[in-house]
């Protein structure tokens, strides 16, 4: 009657099913298993759903796209032109990805509703009396989100004053709304890949850049504390990366179709955030307001993406081999092994960051916003774990990596939570 | 005003370079010139153009500031506005905001300008045309004076999309632990349903407590802010006893002021503080005193001859920064303590300055809207008003004219560097301005202004400096205008009832004209375009 998955850590799959709909079914590392039964009169064949990626799937990853690539071009914005106004190219760009998202997740629930054919119908959940796909509604309500937060954000602006603070609440609306967007889109194509089981290396793939996506816009939420090299000596970097990223790597890699998913999760990042780097550092540019204490002349980069994928490497081997342990022993023993290669390689990595040889355009390191008082602090470590004396502490900063790597336990146990029900996911 | 900081902090330098245009700047000071008047008037030369500068406050910071120039001689062809902050140098400034000319009125441009951080600035503004270019300095000082509340319109709307987003997530959360995991066309079923339900139970309460959580935020985000609102600094007022009166003391007693490292004061009209008493209710009394600084928080100044009763006190000082603050106390004078006999209401003040005033006369109403005030000898101070009614936030200059008693013009002498000054005050207290014909700019903020270099990095540099080119008040030229008349460039902040005092200098003595007029609130757009101060009184 129904098929059952049931996903081992090291990605083989059990089915069970009964003849009465396709199945496809997802393995762990790949493996894939389809249960073709009878098929539904007037469908399209299933051979045609897999091979190809439907159109709306294409628009929200490219809404995810948009949001992502508007969110680190705006910071880029605020860094080096200063001047905001609601139609700067950065922020169409983000509202693009959510009008995008949102209009072709509504127009696929609507023609599912009212004009879908019984295998579209069957592959959707019931909302508010209509039915659309499960990523679809979170795309829709991502950019509900987001217009919510335009007439907040504008008041809360006119009430304390443009961006008193990173995180208000009203950013934290639209920052949701975006996160919604981007969840959606991974949600459409995990469904459509979990149904295709392993036939389109397409969806596979389109999934892991989603993925990638939803890392990044984590990484951007948390570059206050994570996005500069000098911090990368002090226990605090270690404990914030340690909350935000081995949820975002672990979760989505374990419904992933493709070998080496959280490697692969994190190349994506890097090279995204790698693009945005070189890319934005082209475009000549000046600030609009003042003061201006940092004189700049081009469009202010973000910083050199963290190396998370030799962490991604690590993982992607202890899910392979110790994927039949209990979750939690698995999520600590991911926990640990996250921190412990973050910290090795971040530790040097950020001393060739704050030297000079990293000065140039491939590592754009050293670069501030025009508002910033240039000082010896863009050349030190900040945040570093003193004693009372105030110096610098092993055993301090050796406590904060315990704590890190407590923290990565529990957000990887989470992630293995969050991907076996993404593994599941079929609608 | 606050020094320069020593350094940005690291955690200071990341959310800088997080760049998200954050309120990380410097606190420069939490009041500023005036009490209940944000807007920054000014009326002066820029190169051959006289023009009239309003900067319409925002209130908040970082904001956005409106900016409205009437060029009031000359064909202009260009006009610009730059912000200078004031320790900043030249390179700090953003580049200039064209102003953009306002259709149906050649004259008048209007221009916005972002004011990222709370200090003192020096906004250049740019004249060019038939007669060349030109600029005039204009201090304005930023800081935030409101919070915007939240329209019931507004809040409803935000509330109901709350509402739907809270719902919208919960049904989400539901069907992703319902229907979402069962495969294609498998209606759910009862052990899926349960755990829908369990799910939503649980989000809901997570969401709950994330909205409590919300709550908390926000009012502690609006606790810090209102805390950190524009507030006057106070000061106390105290009768001190000395041979062979008591005169008045003020000390500022304000924990802003003793806990922070300020800029030095400079002399603005050649005195350190511009103090103000007014009597209230009735606001029959005024007196503008100059009290001498003993130390850094401590002024004395001869008490003159004034009726007993409670007081408003208002200090005027000016920092090296360019920044006008002004402080606010209050003082209770009774009959034999302090407070002048009705035999002594004419007397003089022994050891006052010589260019205190006051005035004692009819209370606040009792005038109407009498345009015409009787000075000494038979000299009269006319405010002439024209037929149209006082409006809040209108650009609409206080134009004066004085007469002697055969009703000729009678020649200003300077008093304090000007032809005139004004005192503004709203009968509840909560406006209070200091005006001359330059309007609510401080000449002394203007000359910190304009004369600082970048070689004055140590605080009290640029002081010492300007107080070696003696008198700092000479920015106005009394015979630049027609003889017996001046204008002040003002809005009334908000409508209510006024009283004005307006003090001259007529053959050596300081005359003191008082008026009383009605504001009406706001109709429409708040800034009146069409109006154009007479050709006469355009300098």
């Amino acid at each position: 009657m129904i098929a059952r998955v049931f996903t081992d850590a090291i990605g083989t799959t059990i089915f069970s099913a009964r003849k009465s709909a396709p199945r496809h079914h997802l393995g762990r590392s790949g493996t894939m298993t389809t249960f073709l039964e009878e098929p539904i009169a007037a469908a399209p064949s299933s051979t045609a759903l897999r091979a190809r990626v439907p159109g709306y799937l294409a628009a929200t990853a490219l809404a995810s796209t948009s949001v992502i690539v508007g969110l680190l071009w705006d910071i880029s914005w605020h860094r080096t032109i200063g001047r905001d106004r609601f139609l700067t190219p950065a922020h169409l760009a983000i509202y693009l990805g959510g009008l995008v998202g949102g209009l072709a997740s509504g127009a696929r629930v609507l023609k599912t509703t009212f004009a879908g054919c019984p295998e579209e119908r069957a592959a959707s959940v019931g909302f508010w009396g209509f039915r659309g796909p499960l990523g679809a509604w979170l795309c829709i309500w991502g950019s509900f989100a987001m217009l919510t937060s335009a007439p907040f954000d504008n008041w809360w602006h006119n009430a304390y004053g443009l961006d008193v603070e990173i995180l208000s609440p009203p950013h934290t609306v639209l920052g949701l709304g975006m996160i919604a967007i981007e969840m959606g889109a991974m949600l459409l194509v995990l469904a459509h890949q979990n149904r295709a089981g392993g036939a389109s290396s397409a969806l596979g793939w389109l999934y892991v850049y989603c993925a990638g996506i939803a890392l990044l816009m984590a990484a951007t939420i948390a570059w206050e504390y994570t996005g500069f090299p000098n911090m990368m000596h002090s226990a605090l970097f270690y404990k914030v990366s340690a909350a935000a990223f081995p949820l975002f790597m672990i979760g989505p890699a374990r419904a992933a179709a493709i070998r080496s998913p959280v490697t692969a999760i994190a190349a994506v990042y890097t090279g995204l955030t790698l693009a945005m780097m070189w890319i934005l550092q082209l475009f000549p540019a000046t600030p609009l307001l003042g003061p201006i204490y940092n004189p700049v002349g081009h469009m202010q980069p973000p910083t050199f993406p963290l190396l998370l994928v030799v962490p991604a490497v690590a993982l992607d081997l202890l899910l392979e081999r110790l994927g039949g342990r209990s979750k939690w022993r698995l999520a600590a023993a991911l926990g640990v092994t996250f921190v412990l290669s973050l910290l090795v390689v971040q530790w040097f990595f950020a001393e060739f960051l704050l030297s000079p040889a990293a000065r140039n355009f491939v590592f754009a390191a050293d670069h501030w916003n025009y508002g910033s008082r240039l000082g010896p602090w863009r050349y030190e470590y900040w945040n570093l774990d003193r004693d009372g004396a105030g110096r610098w502490s092993g055993a301090r900063f050796a406590l904060g990596i315990v704590w890190a790597m407590a923290v990565a336990t529990v957000t990887s146990r989470v992630g293995l939570g969050w991907g076996a029900w993404m593994a599941r996911v079929r609608r | 005003m606050t020094a320069a900081p020593a350094g940005i902090g690291r955690r200071k330098a990341t959310a800088t370079a997080l760049g998200l245009a954050l309120a990380i700047g410097s606190w420069w000071g939490t009041s500023r010139a005036h009490v209940g008047s944000p807007d920054t008037w000014f009326e002066g030369p820029a190169g051959r153009y006289p023009v009239r500068v309003v900067v319409r406050a925002p209130g908040v910071v970082p904001g956005l500031a409106e900016i409205d120039v009437r060029v009031l001689a000359g064909r202009p062809t260009r006009v610009a506005v730059q912000p200078f902050i004031w320790n900043g140098g030249a390179d700090a400034a953003p580049p200039p905001e064209n102003a953009r000319p306002v259709r149906g009125d050649p004259r008048l441009f209007d221009a916005h300008l972002w004011f990222m951080v709370a200090s003192s600035y020096a906004v250049h503004v740019t004249v060019s045309g038939d007669r060349g270019a030109g600029k005039a300095i204009v201090p304005v000082q930023v800081v935030a004076t409101r919070r915007l509340p939240m329209s019931p319109a507004l809040g409803g709307l935000l509330a109901a999309l709350g509402l739907f987003l809270l719902a919208g997530l919960l049904t989400f959360l539901g069907a992703a632990a319902g229907e979402g995991v069962l495969p294609p066309g498998e209606p759910i079923d009862a052990s899926h349903r349960r755990l829908a339900r369990v799910v939503v139970t649980v989000s809901a309460a997570i969401l709950a407590l994330a909205l409590a959580g919300g709550r908390q935020w926000w009012n502690a985000v609006d606790r810090a802010y209102r805390q950190n609102l524009n507030r006057p600094l106070h000061a106390a007022a105290t009768l001190l006893a000395r041979a062979p009166a008591p005169v008045l003391g003020i000390a500022i007693d304000d924990p802003e002021w003793m806990g922070r490292r300020w800029t030095p004061l400079i002399p603005d009209h050649g005195k350190l503080m511009h103090l103000f008493l007014i009597r209230e209710p009735g606001l029959d009394a005024m007196a503008h005193l100059h009290p001498l600084m003993r130390d850094s928080s401590h002024f004395e100044s001869p008490l003159p001859l004034l009726p007993a009763g409670h007081y408003r006190v208002y200090a005027d000082v000016v920092h090296e920064s360019g920044f006008a603050r002004t402080l606010v106390a209050s003082l209770d004078l009774r009959p034999g303590g302090g407070a002048a006999t009705p035999s002594e209401a004419s007397g003089d003040t022994p050891g006052a300055d010589p260019d205190d005033s006051w005035y004692v006369g009819e209370p606040e109403g009792d005038r109407g809207a009498d345009p015409s005030c009787l000075l000494r000898d038979g000299a009269t101070i006319e405010w002439v008003r024209g037929p149209e009614p006082l409006v809040a936030g209108r650009d609409r200059p206080l134009r004066f004219v004085v007469r002697d008693s055969d009703g000729r013009p009678a020649p200003l002498e300077p008093y304090l560097g000007m032809p005139a000054h004004a005192v503004v005050t709203r009968v509840d207290g909560s406006v209070f301005a200091h005006l001359h014909p330059i309007g609510t700019v401080s000449p002394a903020s203007q000359m910190a202004l304009t004369l600082r270099t970048p070689a004055d990095t140590v605080p009290g540099s640029l002081a010492r400096r300007l107080a070696g080119m003696g008198s700092m008040g000479a920015m106005g030229d009394p015979a630049a205008g027609p003889p017996g008349e001046f204008a002040i460039p003002y809005g009334f902040p908000s409508p209510g009832r006024y009283r004005l005092w307006v003090q001259v200098r007529l053959r050596g003595a300081v005359e003191t004209g008082v008026f009383d007029a009605y504001v009406s609130p706001t109709a429409g757009n708040r800034i009146s375009r069409p109006l154009i101060s007479s050709p006469a009184l355009r300098r």
